[in-house]
């Protein structure tokens, strides 16, 4: 009895130490993404408005990349996504611990 | 450390007296030389860099210099050290596979939390890890270590791909593009690196700046009160930075072992 709710334990421990790097990950993750897109698209934006001499392309560059950013932040992790993907890694892993 | 606040420290330089507080700044975290070597100049944190390292070095070596299948006295210990990362940073992002990558976690857990712990020791009281320089290194190898798996493990086209979840439509695909090279090449390692360094860099500066305005407010006025509460906040942000100094070690680590774990088998 008291094997069974050690091994209780031990499984949710271990849950929540994965939880915990997941979670880890996909936040700097998030805030990279957030990042890279503003400077990505802003640069576009600064380029092509250096370009045709239109400066107001550079805010609008980042804010489209602000928007693609979050759009892929949504697709990837929102929702269903940010369900499944811990256990898809916990599948590969396997369960010989 | 400079000479504003060695002067504050050394000399009767309290409020009312008329000195003005030397607040604390960039310039606590230069050092003077404490040699040279032609242009080289060696400093205290390399000092302290070298002296986290055979801290490390040297407790490992001392443990299981002849391990016992019964453990005991230091090997208790160093069992318990690497157990810890195993079970807490390694196993939640690579599972039993990746136990290979075991000595290389502690290893690099260890060192950075030795460098961010020496910020709290009397006399060292700095850690090495607020002077950038000595996280690129390590952002560097982690780095590194990542691109070669996962060139090793997917090859260099399947690497790149696989930055991109599947099932995504192709023009959302040439939108992504620019995003997901700047987010992995520029800022993933950028955060790794400045978030250590920008934790280490303002735990210290706020124990300097409490602990100096407890010496300079003290004086035989109202200034004792604000003495008492700046002392009893560097007491307070002392006890954060002892958390602080394990956490910034303990995420460094588990995000290392998690690029290792997306390296390895990419995540879908």
């Amino acid at each position: 009895m008291s094997s069974g709710n050690d091994a209780s334990t031990q499984a949710q421990k271990r849950a929540a130490a994965e939880g915990r790097a997941q979670g880890l990950d996909i936040g700097w993750t998030v805030f990279s993404y957030l990042l890279a897109g503003m400077a990505a698209y802003g640069a576009i934006g600064w380029l092509i408005g250096r370009a045709v001499h239109v400066s107001l392309l550079f805010p609008i560059g980042m804010l489209v990349g602000l928007a693609i950013s979050i759009g892929f932040i949504i697709y990837r992790y929102g929702g269903q996504g940010a369900v499944t993907r811990p256990s898809s890694r916990g599948n590969a892993k396997g369960d010989d611990r | 450390m400079t000479g504003d606040v060695s002067a504050l420290a050394s000399g009767g330089c309290h409020i009312f007296s008329g000195c003005g507080f030397p607040a604390p700044g960039l310039q606590d975290f230069e050092w003077k030389p404490l040699f040279s070597i032609g242009s080289f100049d060696f400093t205290k944190p390399m000092l302290l860099a070298i002296l986290a390292a055979l801290v490390v070095i040297v407790f490992f070596w001392v443990a299981f210099r002849s391990p016992k299948l019964v453990p005991r006295g230091m090997q208790n210990l160093g069992e318990l050290a690497i157990l810890a990362v195993r079970d807490q940073i390694l196993r939640p992002s690579l599972g039993r596979k990746g136990d290979s990558y075991l000595p290389f976690l502690v290893s690099l857990f260890f060192f950075i939390y030795i460098m961010n712990v020496m910020e709290l020791i009397p006399l060292l009281q700095f850690p090495v890890t607020s002077r950038i320089g000595f996280v690129w290194p390590l952002v560097f190898i982690v780095y590194f270590l990542y691109l070669y798996l996962g060139v090793k493990n997917q090859g260099a086209w399947g690497y790149l791909r696989n930055m991109i979840p599947p099932g995504v439509p192709a023009p959302i695909y040439i939108i992504l593009v620019p995003v997901e090279l700047l987010r992995f090449f520029v800022f993933q390692p950028f955060t790794l690196g400045v978030r250590l360094f920008g934790n280490m860099f303002a735990g210290h500066l706020l124990l300097t700046i409490f602990t100096l305005a407890s010496w300079y407010l003290l004086s035989l006025s109202v200034g004792l009160v604000y003495a008492a509460g700046s002392f009893a906040l560097a007491i307070f942000v002392f006890l954060l930075e002892t958390l602080v100094t394990l956490l910034q070690a303990f995420i460094f680590t588990t995000l290392t072992a998690t690029y290792i774990a997306s390296s390895v088998e990419p995540a879908h």
